[in-house]
């Protein structure tokens, strides 16, 4: 590196050329170790930082991937996280992310890798969003946030270094979505008139945790208007019942609600569990809807929804059932709700996601 | 992909079928599994879409090549 005695202001700190600093870059660029735009350089010094940060050893796997026979060692998530921007004091939030993951599972199933083009999205709560600057107001699926913005990449970059699932090659996604850049939000505690969304399935109020989700779409619903809350939950069931999402028998979703929103709820008496319930009672489709969109039946090898003229094609358990109106949801445990954004209008969404079609999400304590 | 190396490798003969649109992933994980050479059979892309009528035309087409590596395997 060459060193410059500065004239005056930043006195006797050393100045780096940026021939210098494009040639360390571009060195990144070069391997591919990138998910297309410039990585933070990382080297040995800067790394133990992160391992301060972390009880574990280096050496000890996170997650893996048998069928590429790969491994996410402590020392790996920390390389990735350093070179997605993170601060050492965000890597316990990482270490908590890829537990929550592994605990989900998807990760082991080759689903990374899949046509769908899936991403990880990673929900935030507790104490540690404000500590390390997580936002869970305006803006939340948005930029803006260093936490938010290089704890989702993180996760990205870890996929394509470590695991090699570069498109085109191991990542096979047909269009993949926005996500697979970053997607790490936190929930909106503070402005929720409900418990957090840990705190439903055994977690103390305020632990801090990452809760794994899969998620495909986020489909928003402009709702500003209405103030009756079958109304809203009508518009939130039609949302998450649609067609296109219809991949499987059926599907699961997180509803994020604007503050708005589930003041809206909560003001009219509804409890999260009260949402769950009318969302999934309403998240329907007609038969003659699915048959209209060539979903009116399964596969008899995948159970992925076909027309029922297709030569694989098996009834669903609703046919089988004798129902018109067919479920989009196994049940009210396939939805999960949680609060995100600012409360600044009547806007919410469906974080469409993978699984699971029932039981608890993946959460995992942020140590 | 990885299906088929497995099963050649625990001794049972096996052929990874995939269509042209998946080609270059195959011969990644192929490349994975440290079988950089293992051969496969391409077919045309799509498959789901395909009634069975032009499902079996495809797969009488590419018979003959299936023949041929499990042969010579």
């Amino acid at each position: 590196m060459t060193t410059q005695q500065p004239s005056s202001g930043v006195a006797q700190l050393p100045l780096v050329e940026i021939d210098d600093i494009r040639r360390v870059m571009e060195h990144y660029a070069e391997h591919g170790w990138t998910d297309g735009l410039p990585v933070m350089p990382v080297t040995e010094s800067y790394l133990s930082e992160f391992f301060d940060q972390t009880t574990r050893d280096p050496d000890e796997v996170l997650v893996s991937m048998t069928h590429l026979d790969r491994e996410c060692t402590v020392r790996l998530a920390a390389i990735n996280a350093a070179m997605a921007g993170c601060l050492p004091e965000y890597f316990p939030v990482v270490v908590a992310a890829w537990a929550a993951l592994d605990l989900e599972g998807y990760v082991a199933k080759g689903i990374w890798q899949s046509t769908t083009g899936t991403a990880p999205m990673l929900l935030v709560n507790g104490a540690v969003r404000e500590k390390i600057g997580l936002n869970a107001k305006g803006n939340v699926f948005g930029s803006g946030f260093r936490a938010n913005a290089t704890i989702g990449r993180a996760i990205r970059l870890t996929a394509i270094n470590v695991f090699g699932l570069r498109p085109h090659e191991l990542d096979q996604a047909t269009q993949g979505n926005p996500a697979k850049y970053t997607a790490c939000i936190a929930e909106n505690e503070e402005e929720s008139p409900w418990p957090a969304l840990p705190s439903e399935y055994g977690f103390d109020d305020g632990a801090s945790t990452v809760t794994a989700l899969t998620m495909r779409s986020v489909v928003h619903i402009e709702a500003r208007h209405t103030t009756v809350p079958e109304q809203l939950a009508t518009d939130i069931a039609g949302t998450i019942a649609r067609t296109g999402a219809l991949i499987h028998e059926t599907i699961s979703a997180c509803i994020a609600l604007g503050p708005e929103h589930a003041h809206l709820f909560a003001g009219a008496g509804w409890t999260k569990a009260d949402l769950r319930r009318f969302v999934y009672e309403h998240a329907t489709n007609s038969r003659e809807a699915l048959a209209s969109a060539g979903k009116d039946a399964l596969s008899a090898k995948t159970r992925w929804r076909l027309a029922g003229e297709h030569p694989d094609s098996t009834p669903d358990t609703a046919a089988e059932r004798g129902l018109s109106e067919i479920n989009a949801l196994t049940s009210e445990a396939a939805v999960l709700v949680i609060v995100a954004g600012a409360r600044n209008a009547g806007v919410s969404a469906v974080i469409e996601t993978f699984g699971p079609r029932g039981g608890p999400p993946a959460i995992a304590r942020v140590e | 992909m990885a299906d088929g190396i497995l099963l050649e490798r625990a001794g049972v003969p096996a052929i990874s079928i995939c269509t042209d649109a998946f080609q270059v992933t195959a011969k990644a994980m192929a490349d994975v599994y440290g079988r950089p050479e293992f051969e496969f059979v391409v077919i045309p892309h799509p498959i789901a879409s395909l009634g069975v009528a032009e499902i079996e035309a495809n797969v009488r087409e590419v018979i003959p090549e299936v023949l041929r590596i499990l042969e010579g395997s």
